[in-house]
């Protein structure tokens, strides 16, 4: 199995603990993004697997190998990091085979590799140039071929786009995306963007304040967040959260928001909670416009209408909380500005605990 | 004419709007003025027959007659060729020592370790170069210098060092680089500072030793800086710490030891012939100009590095 397996890590800076014991097993070929805000200890993770950090607590296996101790040139793992890190004195060839000289490959070997991963990122006609003369994407695609040209077990990225503007950001995806198809590398890819996550990823690992939050393939997250900050960070924009108290009626349990009745699912958390105050969770791409028959209709006051193209985003104020709707433009938004109503079904809202926000009715099986 | 006006007015709009940048720049332009070109005017005497009771302007044009006199004298070539050696020899084994240091403490992680050391090394700069000369005769006296009670422990006869004309350069060159070496080292320092982490973690990950590291990320990032230093070195060649020098030198040892500016003070100053004095030193700038703009331009050729 040449998988990373993380059991109950632990990392301390002095007595600051920064991550709090990650179980995450990846398996061989897949490819797995870390993602979540800013500080929640990504990139320790990530530097932990390579062998930049050390690790406080716990193990990491790659390749059935407990590595803990192993210097990072025998983990036999290659990393790209944000900035590129490329050696501003050495032309693209030499860039790429640094990793190559450094372990000694004879002279052909290395010139038959140069040129084959030059050929697969498209570089061979800037073999010659130094980074000082390549564009944000070119750097971007050595850094890549300083990695791939080594064949190493498992490819670890640290937030590799970030430096890119948002065109060039979304091309260099699809290339990795593709390369990993490609290539069927292991991979570890640490970003902040959850829609960077959402399309890479075959699973992604949902991380806040150094603890995972949940582990799941990109649908399994949206569909199911385990918890109201998952809610929150997939999806974009993200999923309305309304507070209200929960009421019975004869034919089961509804919240009243602004004065409109919402049924809520079957749910058996809900049962006897009459009076206890929940989250709401509902998808901004899950509305339908105006009154519909059978579904939950909730009135809202436009205060702004954000055109993205083909869709639009209506901005509400409901509860007292900012509501966002997603709505298809069909060409023009003439229809959406004197919206007054939306519909929801039933089957589509989620319920969270408001105490633990942990989510109600979910298949917690996927947190493994 | 009108291009002329159109340029007054915008040098008078320009002058408005940024007058703060010259007025910064004012202090610099002055104290150039009145130290380094106002003393040129004084130049003229090493082409006249000096008298300070004449002044500069009045006294006698007499041509190159001061040049012959140096070219044709002993003690003048023996001291272009000393100053040309000792140069060299500290340009060869000063210019390394920095670096050299800089490296090391870049491969130190115990940061106190780290810190006191540096302090260390740091520390002769900031000691007169009186008591540096001080100390460096004291360590070296043959009666309780450390160095000789040193070689007699170990059973050698003790040398007086100080008066042999063969110990003049080493001692002098490695009391400069002992004041000097972690000064200088600081710009090193600097620019090793400023080479990104990632490069190094990039290379561990990549299977770099310490070693390999150092030879080919740090000492290829700092070769700028290396360069740079090196112009204005080679610039300062003929620039002899001459103070130390006459504070270190006797009659037995000019032989090795007398260099052009200390000839020109002995001769010039205490001698009272400013005119030969100014001939000689119009000479020594003459090839300090000549070297640094070498210098310069090679760099510039084969490293895209240069200071101008
Ligand atoms: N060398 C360090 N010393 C102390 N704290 C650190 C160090 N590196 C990172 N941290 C802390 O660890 C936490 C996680 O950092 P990091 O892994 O870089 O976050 P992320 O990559 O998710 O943005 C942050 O709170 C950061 O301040
Ligand atoms: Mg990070």
């Amino acid at each position: 199995m040449a998988g990373v397996e993380l059991k109950k890590i632990v990392k301390k800076y002095g007595n600051t603990q920064v991550v709090h014991g990650i179980d995450l097993v990846v398996e061989e070929k897949e490819f797995v993004v870390l993602v979540g805000p800013s500080g929640c200890a990504k990139s320790t993770t990530l530097r932990m697997v390579a062998g930049l950090e050390e690790i406080t607590g716990g193990e990491i296996t790659i390749d059935g190998r407990v590595c803990n101790t192993i210097a990072p040139k025998d983990r036999d793992v290659a990393m790209v990091f944000q900035n590129y890190a490329l050696y501003p004195h050495l032309n693209v060839y030499e860039n790429i085979a640094f990793g190559l000289r450094i372990r000694k490959e004879k002279k052909a070997n290395i010139e038959a590799s140069v040129e084959e991963v030059a050929e697969i990122l498209g570089l061979t006609e800037y073999l010659e140039r130094r980074p000082a003369d390549l564009s944000g994407g070119q750097r971007q695609r050595v850094a890549m071929g300083r990695a791939i040209v080594r064949h190493p077990k498992v490819f670890l990225f640290d937030e590799p786009l970030s430096n890119l503007d948002a065109k060039l950001r979304t091309q260099m995806r699809a290339e990795i995306k593709r390369l990993h198809k490609r290539l069927g590398v292991t991979s570890i890819y640490v970003t902040h963007d959850q829609v960077e996550a959402m399309t890479l990823a075959d699973r992604i690992v949902v991380m806040q304040d150094g603890r995972i939050e949940q582990i799941g393939t990109p649908m399994e997250l949206f569909n199911n967040p385990v918890n109201t900050f998952v809610a929150g960070f997939i999806g974009s924009p993200p999923m309305n959260q309304i507070d209200a108290e929960v009421q019975k009626s004869s034919t089961g349990y509804f919240v009243e928001i602004d004065g409109a009745k919402i049924k809520l699912p079957k749910l058996k958390e809900l049962e006897g909670a009459e009076g206890k105050t929940v989250v709401v969770g509902l998808r901004p791409e899950h509305f339908e416009l105006g009154k519909v028959k059978g579904l939950n209709n909730l009135p809202v006051e436009l205060d702004l209408v954000e055109t993205l193209g083909s869709e639009a985003l209506l901005h509400a104020m409901v509860a007292n909380t900012p509501f966002v709707v997603k709505a298809e433009t069909n060409g023009s938004i003439d229809h959406l500005e004197d919206i007054s109503t939306v519909s929801i079904n039933t089957d589509l809202i989620k319920v969270f605990d408001k105490e633990t926000g942990l989510a109600m009715g979910h298949p917690t099986s996927t947190n493994s | 004419m009108e291009n002329m006006q159109n340029r007054m007015s915008w040098l008078k709009e320009h002058l408005r709007n940024e007058w703060q940048i010259y007025v910064m720049l004012a202090p610099t332009i002055i104290w150039f003025i009145v130290f380094l070109y106002k003393p040129m005017y004084g130049l003229q005497i090493a082409f006249k027959d000096y008298s300070i009771f004449r002044g500069v302007a009045n006294s006698p044009w007499v041509g190159f007659e001061h040049f012959h006199t140096l070219f044709g004298s002993d003690q003048f070539l023996r001291a272009v060729k000393n100053t040309f050696m000792i140069s060299m020899l500290s340009l060869c084994f000063g210019f390394p020592m920095p670096i050299i240091l800089a490296l090391m403490f870049n491969e130190i992680t115990n940061q106190v370790f780290k810190k006191t050391a540096q302090t260390i090394v740091y520390l002769p700069h900031f000691i007169s170069t009186v008591i540096i000369a001080g100390i460096v005769i004291t360590a070296f006296s043959p009666s309780a210098g450390i160095v000789n009670t040193f070689l007699e422990w170990l059973g050698f006869e003790s040398i007086y060092f100080l008066i042999k004309p063969e110990w003049f350069r080493p001692i002098f060159i490695g009391s400069g680089i002992w004041q000097e070496a972690g000064f200088s080292s600081i710009v090193f320092l600097a620019a090793i500072a400023g080479v990104s982490p990632s490069l190094y973690e990039s290379a561990v990950v990549d299977g770099a030793s310490r070693w390999q590291m150092m030879w080919k990320i740090t000492l290829p990032a700092i070769l700028p800086t290396i360069i740079i230093m090196l112009i204005i070195r080679i610039g300062n060649l003929l620039e002899v710490g001459f103070e130390l020098i006459i504070l270190l030198y006797q009659p037995s040892t000019y032989s090795t030891g007398d260099v052009i500016n200390t000839l020109i003070y002995r001769q010039g100053l205490q001698g009272a012939q400013y005119d030969l004095a100014a001939a000689a030193g119009l000479f020594n700038a003459t090839v300090a100009f000549v070297l640094v703009m070498t210098a310069n331009t090679i760099s510039k050729r084969y490293s895209r590095t240069s200071l101008w």
